[in-house]
């Protein structure tokens, strides 16, 4: 479930990662380095803490416990797994409010949603929406988290206060920030009346095109300290040695950044960067309390619109179609992601060890 | 605290296997006239309502005095549930139609009746089942009008009716020296005119073009009274110049005779009323009887009226076609019983009490509505309600389909994606021409599939 | 915040648990320096205000007049503190938190557990499949809600009709939802953890002849308290914060906090002013538990976080 799940997800994916990174570097080559052994030829894997390879697999042969396995796999195959073909078989039926009540027996139209979603609906100004929004939402943030890291990372008085203060609009419910905003976004709200101070006029944040970049803002404003929490474990991993290194060179804090602290950051980043645009293009909770529905159409982004489809429109078929589109959208950045991070694995510093 | 499933599963199944036998029982024994011999003991009716922004007090201490005297009639309790939005009441329509679960009685939106129909999960009325509820003949025959596609076909009963006037602040009017409330919507944009003082803050109309209803309600009104009644068998006529002739008066209003506060485009229908009743405007409009308790507390207590609104359509000398009797949408709420219901007789003798005469004179008197009741509507004396039961019998029920819905989203969003033209001051005449294009290729795409199911 | 002093002193605490650099240094200051001064300055006033400005905002509104509030007053004209009081009736809120408090944390308890057993098995055995498990737990983060919403509804409601169980409406539907949701970050997390963890323990464990369970219980789980911490409080977000499902599958009773919150928003547009001071108040209020949370728990994830780099 990624609607709302992306950004709660965050608050704590970062100090997992960190903790995974630190230890054995980003965690798909972990994913992977642990996986090897079953590709079977075993015994001298370099990653993965595979200290004792040999040793190891003796004690894998033993008595599985797999039975661990079954309650979580029953759930996770019975709620999620059979809904999930469930709605791919709606988006085959002609399914809205004259056959909804029998649902089973709505007519099968195959892929007719399908090209209806592409060819007559505004699924493909959709997918511009969110893409282009989630990508400028993350080329903000990134700059904001990395600055915020790099502050962070030198021992000062009050250090600790700052950083829980950073992490704040994480721990936020996705619902009360668009609550809040939304608030400070009414045309004769917070935010216009204190534009109006410097002379500037506002004008309308909650209709019309400045919609886009409202949801841009919230969204940049909630999810930054996502990427200063990745910032800061890659930070973490920088050896002393290297501090100690640049130091004696007399690097400037320029160049010792640019060339010596950032590429720790590189694998981290990448990270957050897929996981980020993930999660924006999913995130139902910020536009549907922002702007409500029928939403305005320069903010109506893939979750609104499957949303509006199915629940205002009643057009469930079309609406399982679009959605699954969606999917598609996601599960590609998802493979490359998959790709990436174990690209990286050989590059990053951090996973060295 | 409901984590003991099983105490409550057995409850259910005793109240399922009670309802059965108590439907049994009923079904057979009673043609009752008034649906008062139903045995309600034990059972819960459960009844999903909209929630009542205006006066959500008086709304909870009504729901325990009904569900008080419906216990003390059946023995049944009642548990009402509310819906904020009408997203919400959607929502909830289509998990219960899906999961065949849920309320047993549902308050519905009139224009929201079509929708309903058209999904089949609610009970279209026998005889039998209009005799439980009191007889046909105990409702306003105008308030009929939108419970079925036909009289043989009607799944809504008629609860409240609604229909829709203008208010207008008679020292403002006078002061203008306008001696009688416009007839025809040129009449009432002059007059407006004469009314605004920009300067002072006061402003000729108080409408809401951010409501979530308003905005198609005028459209529709204009557009029908110039002749086009929106839907055409299975053809809809959106990129009709009617509708685009109302649109442009509407937004008119606020962009070329700026007869409207221009923070309107900002208001729902409520600050329209707020703004009304601080003396600021000459006209409320698209208001209903629902605001006469806010009024009567206000600034302009006393000071009001109300009038039908304009039928004759924007260019027009007199009404065309239906528009003489165009002066509202049929507007009120109906109420449906789910098809899926176990216990549809104690769901009758419900709707039986809550239609009752002295029930809906007690609510028109707490919230304001118009009676759907036929022998209470008649007993209202209010000279101030003359206009609204005039209006009431002008009223024009929308099409009746299930595509409805689309149309009625459709002709609102049109509004919605104009606000940030309405708050330069101008809509583009291409950008509306394609926004209306846009909204007639999807509105009949729906009223295809209608037709098709 | 109503719980600044505990953040204080919270993070206080972590900061001084497990720094890189300890702090006493001249020296290690010195080196490990990043920015210039006036630079962090900037970077810190400005981030700070960027957050605290909108936190503040809500706390002012909270206590502001709802004329105030549309007004665009920042500082408020009129105290007043009765919006905390009215919240209780008008929202709901009460039973809503219950209900939140109620699902997210059984959600939180169980998909811990569940997720450690889960990712021991991943970690330290090796069987056909296992890499695909790994894989798919990842597929499966990324399907849109908005897909899932009905296809579960309708599922439940077969249960209903077919099973005669019933599910839609009750605090047993969420968690179930929820815990399956969010069962597959929560494994990811556990995986990456005890992937960390040494073996030695474990194996002399095994050669003092404990069974797997018991290897997990009395090895496994009393070194993983930070691992499990971070997929519980993940678990238990995951449930406070749903609005998409809650919406459709709970009824007055089993209202969680979140839909409680939304409906009075919703259903404050059709009212004259919106009663901006109690959703603000209300907002506070749901926001409250989980930064509570995450300051009780601030020194594992924080801890989780710098123990790496001191390794």
């Amino acid at each position: 479930m990624s609607t709302d799940s992306f950004r709660e997800m965050k608050p704590v994916s970062g100090p997992a990662a960190h903790g995974q990174l630190a230890r054995s570097g980003p965690p798909e080559p972990a994913l992977d380095a642990g996986a090897s052994p079953t590709t079977g030829t075993g015994a001298l894997q370099p990653a993965g803490g595979g200290r004792k390879p040999v040793r190891r697999k003796g004690l894998s042969e033993r008595n599985r416990p797999l039975w661990m396995l079954i309650p979580g796999g029953v759930l996770m195959f019975v709620i999620i797994v059979v809904p999930l073909f469930l709605g791919i078989y709606m988006s085959a039926l002609n399914l809205d409010q004259y056959s909804l009540r029998k649902w089973v027996s709505a007519p099968f139209i195959g892929v007719e949603n399908f090209v209806e979603a592409l060819t007559n609906s505004p699924l493909l100004h959709s997918v511009w929406l969110s893409v282009s929004y989630s990508l400028i939402a993350m080329l903000v943030t990134l700059p904001l988290g990395i600055a915020a890291a790099v502050a962070t990372q030198n021992a000062f008085k009050g250090r600790a206060l700052v950083r829980s203060i950073f992490l704040i609009p994480y721990v936020l419910p996705s619902f009360v920030v668009a609550t809040v905003w939304r608030t400070m976004f009414q045309p004769d709200g917070v935010v216009n009346s204190a534009l109006n101070v410097f002379g500037i006029d506002g004008g309308l944040w909650l209709n019309g095109p400045q919609t886009y970049w409202t949801l841009i803002l919230v969204q940049i404003w909630a999810s930054w300290p996502f990427i200063y929490l990745l910032a800061l474990s890659g930070l973490q991993s920088v050896d002393h040695e290297v501090h100690e290194a640049s130091a004696l060179d007399g690097a400037l804090w320029w160049n010792k950044l640019r060339y010596v602290v950032f590429p720790y950051l590189k694998g981290p980043l990448a990270l957050a960067f897929l996981i980020g645009m993930l999660h924006h293009i999913n995130n139902f909770t910020l536009p549907f309390v922002l702007f409500g529905v029928p939403a305005p159409a320069d903010v109506e982004v893939l979750p609104i619109l499957t949303y509006v489809t199915s629940f205002q429109s009643f057009r469930f078929g079309l609406s399982a179609a679009m959605a699954f589109v969606s999917l598609v959208l996601i599960a590609i950045p998802l493979f490359i992601y998959l790709r990436a991070v174990k690209l990286d694995d050989a590059e990053t510093p951090g996973g060295k060890k | 605290m409901r984590f003991a499933p099983s105490a409550k599963l057995a409850a259910v199944a005793l109240t399922a296997a009670l309802a059965l036998t108590a439907c049994g029982g009923s079904g057979s024994s009673t043609s009752a006239s008034s649906g008062g011999a139903v045995d309600g003991a034990g059972k819960t009716l459960n009844v999903l309502t909209g929630v009542n922004n205006q006066y959500p007090e008086e709304q909870k201490k009504w729901q325990s005095d009904i569900a008080a005297k419906f216990k003390e009639k059946t023995g049944a309790e009642v548990k009402f549930e509310t819906f904020a939005s009408a997203n919400d009441e959607l929502t909830r329509i289509q998990t219960s139609v899906v999961s065949g679960q849920g309320p047993d009685v549902y308050s519905l939106g009139t224009t929201f009746t079509p929708t309903a129909y058209a999904t089949k999960a609610f009970v279209t009325l026998s005889d039998d089942d209009w005799k439980k509820v009191g007889g046909k003949d105990r409702f306003n025959p105008a308030a009929l009008g939108i419970s079925g596609p036909d009289s043989e076909h009607q799944a809504g009963i008629p609860f409240v009716s609604r229909p829709f006037v203008m208010a207008y602040n008679k020292d403002l009017l006078a002061a203008a020296g306008i001696e009688k409330p416009a007839t025809t919507w040129d009449e009432l944009a002059e007059q407006a005119k004469k009314m605004t003082n920009a300067g002072a803050g006061t402003y000729g109309l108080a409408t809401g073009y951010k409501d979530n209803f308003d905005p198609w309600k005028f459209i529709w009104a204009m557009s029908v009274q110039a002749g086009n009644p929106l839907v055409d068998g299975d053809k809809l006529k959106m990129d009709d110049p009617t509708v685009k002739k109302a649109y442009e008066t509407y937004f008119g209003w606020l962009t070329k005779d700026k007869v409207v506060d221009p923070a309107a485009i900002g208001w729902s229908n409520s600050n329209a009323v707020a703004a009304f009743a601080s003396g600021k405007a000459g006209y409320l409009m698209m208001t209903t009887s629902s605001s006469i308790p806010t009024l009567d507390k206000s600034a302009v207590a006393g000071k009001y009226a109300y009038s039908i609104m304009p039928t004759t359509a924007p260019g027009e000398s007199s009404p065309k076609g239906d528009g003489d009797k165009a002066a509202s949408i049929l507007s009120g709420d109906n109420v449906v019983v789910a098809d899926y219901s176990q216990q549809k007789d104690l769901a009758f003798a419900y709707i039986e009490l809550i239609t009752s005469k002295d029930e809906q004179l007690n609510y028109q008197k707490i919230f304001g509505e118009l009676p759907a009741n036929a022998e209470a509507l008649a007993s209202l004396t209010d000279p101030k309600l003359q206009p609204i039961a005039d209006a009431a019998g002008k009223s024009k029920a929308t099409p009746f389909t299930g595509a409805w819905g689309d149309i009625q989203l459709g002709l609102l969003n049109v509004t919605v994606q104009s606000i940030p033209d309405l708050a330069k001051g101008s809509v583009d005449e291409s950008a509306l021409e394609s926004r209306l294009k846009d909204a007639q290729s999807k509105g009949q795409a729906s009223l295809d599939r209608a037709a098709k199911s | 915040m109503s719980a600044s002093t505990t953040s204080v002193r919270g993070t206080a605490r972590s900061g001084s648990g497990g720094t890189t650099f300890r702090p006493g240094s001249r020296r290690q200051h010195e080196v490990t320096r990043l920015l210039p001064g006036p630079m962090l300055a900037i970077i810190l006033t400005v981030l700070s205000a960027i957050v605290l400005i909108p936190v503040a905002y809500i706390f002012l509104a909270s206590v502001n007049s709802d004329i105030g509030v549309a007004n665009g007053e920042f500082w408020p004209s009129t105290f007043s503190l009765e919006n905390y009081t009215k919240i209780w009736s008008s929202v709901g809120l009460a039973k809503g938190l219950g209900n939140s408090v109620l699902v997210a944390g059984a959600t939180a308890v169980v998909s811990a557990a569940m997720s450690v057993s889960i990712a021991y098995v991943l970690v330290r055995y090796q069987f056909r499949g296992r890499l695909s498990i790994l894989r798919g737990l990842l597929a499966l983060q990324s399907v849109p809600g908005t897909l899932m919403v009905l296809p579960v509804f309708v599922l439940f409601s077969s249960a209903a009709s077919y099973l005669g169980v019933q599910v839609i409406g009750t605090q047993w539907g969420l968690f179930i939802t929820y815990l399956t949701f969010a069962m597959p970050f929560s494994t990811w997390v556990m995986v990456t953890y005890l992937r960390g963890l040494p073996r030695e323990l474990e194996e002399a464990a095994r050669i003092d002849g404990a069974s797997n369970l018991g290897v997990l219980v009395r090895i496994i789980l009393p070194l993983s308290w930070p691992g499990i911490v971070v997929s519980g409080i993940f678990a238990f977000l995951l449930g406070w914060n749903d609005v998409l499902f809650a919406s459709v599958m709970t009824r007055p009773d089993s209202q969680t906090a979140a839909v409680a919150l939304q409906v009075f928003g919703a259903s404050q547009e059709g009212g004259a002013i919106p009663l901006y001071g109690q959703m603000m108040a209300a907002s506070l209020v749901c926001a409250a538990p989980v930064v509570i949370l995450y300051l009780i728990f601030q020194r594992y994830l924080v801890g989780g976080l710098t123990a790496g780099g001191v390794k």
